[in-house]
This record gives structure tokens, C-alpha cells and sequence, in this order.
């Protein structure tokens, strides 16, 4: 990862516009509410735009959490005041209140908008009496759950007693078990694998209100974000692109290079289409309804990506998280980034990420050479194009940019595809026998061994 | 994303255009199967379950198209 250099107040990203950005996302949550809150929307031809009630109006009471970090500023107090008052009698109905009831094993999902609405000061006594009821019975445990989803069961919790200020829990199994604490595969990784990390981030950090201790160094924890986000922002997933993201403001770090740039990608991209779009809203389908259900497929299609966008712009408000304006300085070696680009397939697809690329000034093209790196590499091995990621390597290693996750896992990648090469060559009358070299100055996971490259004959 | 799931779309697709799996006859074999073989085999053997599986049914998640662009997103959706 590239270190970023100082950079001074005035630098730093707009901040009127990163409120008018979350304002915007507030706006958005009080129509999603008045059209979907009640019954949620399903469609007869595209089953992934479907959205349940009970998944917007939780995630519409997390945005309003996270808000609330940064309520005071003017625009924004009042609308969380006016979403949270439309959202409370959806998060307490009774369709709710009987999943509460009859299913204590998943209370606090149930229960999630209506924690969040009581921690920024909107209480329901009653409520709270019939989840106590349910979170005292024996089979309020009853569901095993993936490590990030028991810390969101923990955080829930926590957030329910304690609402005026959480705990401060020391590190429990479930946060040394979770995403965080383990470096997920980088190139085969699942789009499920990148939120197990940043929903873990949420909820162990609270979105900035009562931040515990991460289970590992941060600039660890950062470096391995960064290898996420190059796949996110290349294959333009924006949902996961803003999720990703919250990693530097909710950690507290200095924006690096890459996370600046992808900011400004992100940030440009919504500017463009009026929100943060996500592939599952197709402007045929949208186009084939009626205007009023048309409008549902939107907000049911677009919402999510949209409050991700809202969490990323609450987080950066708080104080000393806003973003660089431009790309900060790193220490790379003058004229990196025009030799890793020339082994960067172009590809005929250009990714929003180019043309903003394009427009940096020549030393904020620099300082991310090695995230270009990681982004070749990552469209290498979606080709599984192993020579490519074998020239990339040595590439970045002559230029001293490959002490990154994204590069010691492509290293390991090559490392391994050339023992498998050695043994299809031992089974079968192959060609070729594959060879083996190293690439120097890779270095797999930090360890002291010694990394290796090779390549597939 | 946008364009994996672009091509799991078109071979999803490639694949019922062929028709060598009939959906219909399928769903007909399990009817008459199901409950006897359910009930016949020891307890953990379910049909359609786990063990021996005789059923297998696959349904690749969120088959969606690349991003749309930007500027008719805007326009679409500014006419809502």
C-alpha cells in the first residue's frame, strides 16, 4: 500500500458537499419509506429487484444511526428527525411485533430499526417490553450465524442496553473469528466474502459512536481493503465500492491514495446518474411499468447502493475523516504507473475508474501505481491469463510496488499454478514442461519466507 | 460483477434454449417418487436432502446485466 504524505486542511474534500450528498440520501429514505415500507416490492420478471419491508425499514434505521454521528449539522438533524418519525410505526408494527413474538431466535433482526430509532432518542417502552420477553426465552440463541452476522447480534444488543453510549467490549471470539481477523482471497473471494469484512467494520466500529478495538493492526486491515476495492472498482460495483470504503473514515486512518481515488470515482459516478447506481436497475424493466410501480422497482433496486453512498458521506463528516480533494503523494518511483499501464489490458471495456484516471495530474497518476497493479492483476486472473499476471509481477517488483495483499496472493496464485503445471506434465504427454522462477521483492502475507513466482509453462 | 453475471445469464440461457432438460417431466418424476422414496430410505437418505441426493436443482444468484449508463439512469429515473 502506498504511504499517503501529509496534506494540509485545505486540501480536504468539500465538506457542504458531502452534506448535501447525505441529504440527499436522507431524501431518498423518506420516499423509499412512503412507497415500499408497507409492502416491500416484488417483480414477476426480475426476482433480485425484490425487497422485503423488513430489510428496508432495519436498513433505513442503520443509515439513521449512522446520521446521527454528524446530526448536527443543520440540513441534516431535522431530516433524520423527519425520516425516524416515519419510520418509527413501520419498525413497531405489529407485523414486527409478532415476528418478535414467534421468533426469538431472530428478534434483534426484527428489532434492528426500532434499536436504532431508540439510540437517536426516539423510545417505545411497550416494544422494548416484548423484546425483553423475547430475548430472555431459551431459544433466543437458537440460529447459528456466520461470525460478522453474531457481531451484528452483539452490536444489536449492546445497542438495545445501553443506547445512550455502548460498552466497551474487550475482543470476543466472535470478532477474532470474523472477516477481520483473516485475510480473505483477494482474487476468488465472493462478493459475500467482501461484506463478511465491511459488515464486521460496522458493527465493531459503530459507525464512529462507540468504536471498539480492531483485532488487527489497521494498516493491515487497509491494505487488504485496498485489494478489495480495485476488484469493486473495476468491475464497478459501487454497492461494494462505498462499503469498502467506510474502512478508512470508521478506522480512523488517513485516506491513502487509492481510497481517495475511489472516492473521487464513486463521488463523480453519482453525480452523473443523480445516485449511486447498482446493475440490478435496468432502465428497460423500469421503462415497461407503470409510472407508480416503476418508481417502486427504482427505490427497491437502487436504495441499497444509495444508503451505502449515505453511510460513506456520514462517516467521512465526522471530525478529521473528510476525504483529500486530491490524490495524496506516495512514495513511487517516478515513472511507475506508465510501465504497470502498459501491461494493463485495456480491454474494449473502459471502467469508470479510467476515464477519471485520465484527468489526475501526472503526480496523483503516480501515486497509484500500485493500485493500478492490483487491478491488472485482477483482470489477469479473471482471464486466467497467468503469463500476464507473471509480467505484472515482475513488473511492480523492478518498480518496488508489489509489497501489497493483492500482490503476494498473485504471487502465491503463480507459485501454485506452476506446481500444478509440473504435475499435469508428470501425468500426461504435455508440450512443455512448466518452469519455475522467482520474482524477487514479493513477500507472501508478511512472512519471512521468501515469495515466489512462477511460471506456467 | 456486471459481466460474469452477464455471461451466466446467456449460458443459463444457451441451456434452455437447447431444451435437454424438460422441466416438466422432471417435476413430474418427483411427484410420483418423492413421497415413496421420502419414506422408503433410513432417516438421514432424504430425497431431495441430504446424503443421497437423487434431485439436484441449481439457481445461479443475481444473474444481472452490466451498469446501465449514467446519463439515462439520470433521465429515467428524473421522469419518476
Amino acid at each position: 500500500m502506498t504511504t499517503p504524505s501529509i496534506h494540509f486542511a485545505n486540501d480536504t474534500w468539500d465538506e457542504d458537499d458531502l452534506v448535501q450528498r447525505l441529504c440527499q440520501t436522507l431524501d431518498f429514505a423518506e420516499r423509499a419509506l412512503r412507497q415500499l415500507a408497507d409492502s416491500g416490492y416484488t417483480d414477476e420478471m426480475e426476482q433480485e429487484a425484490a425487497v422485503r419491508p423488513e430489510k428496508l425499514i432495519a436498513e433505513t434505521g442503520v443509515l439513521l444511526l449512522a446520521a446521527s454521528a454528524v446530526s448536527s449539522y443543520a440540513a441534516i438533524g431535522p431530516r433524520i428527525l423527519r425520516v425516524a418519525s416515519l419510520l418509527a410505526p413501520h419498525a413497531r408494527s405489529q407485523r414486527i411485533l409478532r415476528g418478535i413474538c414467534l421468533e426469538p431466535a431472530v428478534a434483534f433482526d426484527y428489532a434492528t430499526a426500532h434499536i436504532c430509532l431508540k439510540r437517536v432518542g426516539f423510545y417505545d417502552s411497550d416494544f422494548d417490553a416484548m423484546l425483553d420477553l423475547s430475548a430472555a426465552s431459551n431459544a433466543s440463541d437458537g440460529r447459528e450465524r456466520a461470525p460478522h452476522r453474531m457481531l451484528e447480534q452483539e452490536w444489536l444488543r449492546q445497542s438495545w442496553l445501553y443506547p445512550e453510549g455502548l460498552v466497551r467490549l474487550r475482543t470476543t471470539p466472535t470478532v477474532t473469528n470474523s472477516a477481520l481477523n483473516r485475510t480473505i482471497d483477494l482474487f476468488h473471494g465472493t462478493r459475500e466474502d467482501v461484506y463478511c469484512f465491511t459488515h464486521a467494520l460496522m458493527y465493531i466500529t459503530d459507525f464512529n459512536l462507540y468504536p471498539r478495538s480492531l483485532p488487527r493492526c489497521r494498516q493491515i486491515l487497509l491494505a487488504e481493503a485496498e485489494g478489495m476495492l480495485a476488484r469493486c472498482l473495476d468491475e464497478q460495483d459501487y454497492d461494494l465500492a462505498a462499503e469498502v470504503l467506510l474502512a478508512w473514515p470508521l478506522t480512523g486512518e488517513d485516506w491513502s491514495p487509492a481510497a481517495a481515488f475511489a472516492f473521487r470515482v464513486i463521488a463523480k459516478v453519482e453525480k452523473a446518474a443523480g445516485f449511486l447506481p447498482a446493475p440490478t436497475t435496468r432502465i428497460a424493466r423500469m421503462k415497461s411499468l407503470d409510472k407508480q410501480t416503476g418508481s417502486k422497482y427504482f427505490l427497491a433496486t437502487a436504495y441499497h447502493t444509495i444508503y451505502a453512498m449515505g453511510l460513506l458521506c456520514a462517516a467521512s463528516l465526522s471530525p478529521d475523516r473528510l476525504p483529500p480533494q486530491r490524490i495524496p503523494k506516495g512514495t513511487v518511483r517516478a515513472g511507475a504507473i506508465d510501465t504497470v499501464l502498459k501491461h494493463v489490458d485495456s480491454e474494449t471495456r473502459r471502467a469508470h475508474w479510467q476515464e477519471e484516471f485520465d484527468e489526475l495530474e501526472p503526480m496523483e497518476r503516480e501515486s497509484l501505481a500500485d493500485f493500478v497493479l492490483g487491478i491488472g492483476l485482477h483482470r489477469a486472473f479473471g482471464r486466467r491469463d497467468f503469463e500476464a499476471m507473471q509480467q505484472l509481477l515482475a513488473a511492480g517488483a523492478a518498480l518496488g510496488i508489489t509489497n501489497t495483499p493483492i500482490a503476494s496472493q498473485a504471487a502465491e496464485i503463480m507459485s501454485r499454478v506452476a506446481q500444478f503445471a509440473n504435475h499435469l506434465a508428470l501425468d500426461g504427454p504435455l508440450g512443455s514442461q512448466a518452469t519455475s522462477g522467482f520474482v524477487p521483492g514479493i513477500s507472501s502475507n508478511g512472512s519471512a519466507r521468501e515469495a515466489v513466482a512462477a511460471q506456467a509453462g | 460483477m456486471s459481466n460474469k453475471a452477464e455471461l451466466h445469464r446467456q449460458v443459463v440461457q444457451k441451456f434452455l434454449d437447447t431444451k435437454a432438460v424438460d422441466f416438466a417431466a422432471a417435476g413430474k418424476a418427483i411427484a410420483e417418487l418423492g413421497p415413496s422414496v421420502s419414506l422408503s430410505e433410513e432417516p438421514e437418505d432424504c430425497f431431495c436432502w441430504t446424503m443421497r441426493t437423487f434431485f439436484h436443482s441449481y439457481r445461479l444468484p443475481n444473474p444481472t446485466g452490466p451498469l446501465e449508463d449514467l446519463g439515462a439512469l439520470r433521465s429515467a429515473t428524473r421522469e419518476l
